[in-house]
């Protein structure tokens, strides 16, 4: 048989089977153009350090947030204490900002109703130094079998693990000294 | 050239905090995936597909009939065979420089065959929706956080271990470092042994276990079966070489077929060549 292919036509055909080639075979690196549009989660964030508000050890967390959400959180690898390592309560910290059920404004419950209301902090503040006030007056004790005590039972204060020592110290003053409170507890400890 | 790297479970130092699985959680953004009590205190039944690690927790009778709790942190174990590769139709499953095994989710087609295929049942398929609404699925599992070690960081899970159960280091050093302290557990665990099954070539995550493999549900000599081996590396290359062959014997034909009609229709025209 003879073939009969001129010189046009067979550099058409010539180029129709590279142009193939090179789809069939070469294709091109989707490796690293996916690489490249995917950013690494913390790339651009600096980390605040913080301390653990749950258990009294203290651990020591960075903080990963950016203007609107807290982006990530973990253990801090330069903090003597827990040297980068956190257990699974501390790593669920950045749930305290980011949960849905966070609450965000006072709530105020009336004596008597079954619903809270959102108040705001005038009036709950206002609220919590007046009941302490009536309380303490209606109840403080200043003797006891002839002992100078200068205390009332009827409030308890309960403090947290994430307190540090110069707010220990005013919460006592306050509590203890100020207001004759005898009964102190911490959140570790229930 | 960069040393080997793997992970190191020491089931022995567990405390059954479940840190990892926090930090996993955290790292990825996976959601929340409730399972119901089962009577145990292990959270899930297994991995799954928003969950890449758990702590199991074995109830294990000592041979004086005491009472002690066996932990693993199960996540993907990173095979340097990997069934689940050799499964994937869509070579969506592929091995990083670091020894990990990820799924490339631009081409995960959510078929499943990995899933099926896993020899430590890890893999499974998320359901997402697209914009649309319509629903669509992708096969999840761990990643090793291929992307933190990219950058130079520890897995997520490997960071928030304080027990040190678990390490990311090179995997001459921690293999040496495993078998002494093997020497060292014996006496409290006379079945305890290294976890790196050699039938499919090692594993990126080694464990020391405090029992036999069976005890942790994990089979004793693992293997890719031959027949997934057949299909991946020699019966789809094949395929593939001849869809090229076929594609171009198609398009030469239609071209070659379009320029002979051309000839003919100007039989007897000036062809300006």
């Amino acid at each position: 048989m003879e073939v009969n292919v001129t010189r046009r036509q067979f550099l058409k055909l010539s180029g129709a089977v590279a142009a193939t080639l090179a789809v069939v075979e070469l294709g091109f690196d989707e490796k690293s153009v996916k690489a490249q549009s995917e950013e690494f989660k913390i790339a651009k964030l600096t980390p605040t350090p913080t301390i653990c508000p749950y258990c009294s050890v203290g651990c020591g967390i960075l903080v990963y947030a950016n203007e609107d959400d807290v982006v990530y959180t973990e253990g801090d690898p330069d903090h003597p204490i827990n040297e980068g390592t956190l257990c699974s309560k501390g790593t669920t910290v950045r749930q305290v900002y980011t949960s849905e059920k966070r609450v965000t404004k006072p709530m105020y419950r009336a004596p008597g109703s079954s619903k809270w209301e959102e108040v705001d902090w005038d009036f709950a503040l206002d609220k919590v130094a007046k009941n302490i006030k009536e309380t303490r007056d209606k109840t403080f004790m200043e003797k006891e079998n002839g002992i100078t005590v200068n205390r009332t039972d009827a409030i308890a204060y309960l403090g947290g693990a994430a307190l540090d020592n110069e707010e220990c110290h005013l919460l006592q003053k306050l509590f203890r000294a100020g207001l004759g409170l005898s009964y102190i507890e911490h959140q570790a400890r229930i | 050239m960069m040393a080997d790297y793997i992970k190191f479970v020491d089931v022995t130092k567990c405390d059954g905090c479940r840190a990892c699985m926090v930090a996993c959680k955290n790292w990825n953004d996976l959601p929340t995936v409730t399972e119901e009590y089962s009577g145990s205190i292990q959270s899930h039944a297994k991995v799954n597909a928003h969950t890449w690690n758990v702590i199991t927790y074995n109830e294990h009778e000592t041979a004086n009939g005491g009472f002690e709790w066996l932990f693993r942190h199960q996540s993907c174990l990173h095979c340097v065979e990997a069934a689940c590769e050799k499964a994937c139709p869509e070579d969506a499953i592929s091995h990083t420089e670091f020894g990990s095994v990820v799924i490339d989710h631009d081409k995960c087609v959510g078929c499943g065959y990995c899933v099926q295929n896993c020899t430590f049942d890890v893999v499974e398929l998320a359901t997402y929706k697209d914009k649309h609404g319509k629903e669509y699925r992708r096969a999840q599992k761990c990643t090793l956080c291929t992307d933190r070690l990219e950058q130079g960081l520890e897995p997520a899970c490997v960071t928030a271990c304080h027990t040190d159960c678990l390490i990311y280091d090179e995997k001459e050093k921690v293999l040496s470092e495993a078998e002494q302290r093997l020497a060292k557990i014996k006496e409290r665990f006379p079945n305890a042994n290294i976890y790196n099954p050699q039938g499919i070539k090692g594993t990126t995550t080694v464990y020391l276990l405090a029992d036999k493999p069976s005890v942790y549900g994990l089979p004793e000599n693992p293997k890719v079966p031959l027949s997934q081996i057949v299909w991946k590396d020699y019966a789809q290359p094949l395929g593939k070489a001849m869809f090229g062959v076929t594609t171009m014997a198609v398009v030469g034909s239609v071209i070659a077929h379009a320029m002979n009609r051309e000839k003919g229709e100007h039989k007897g025209g000036q062809d300006h060549e």
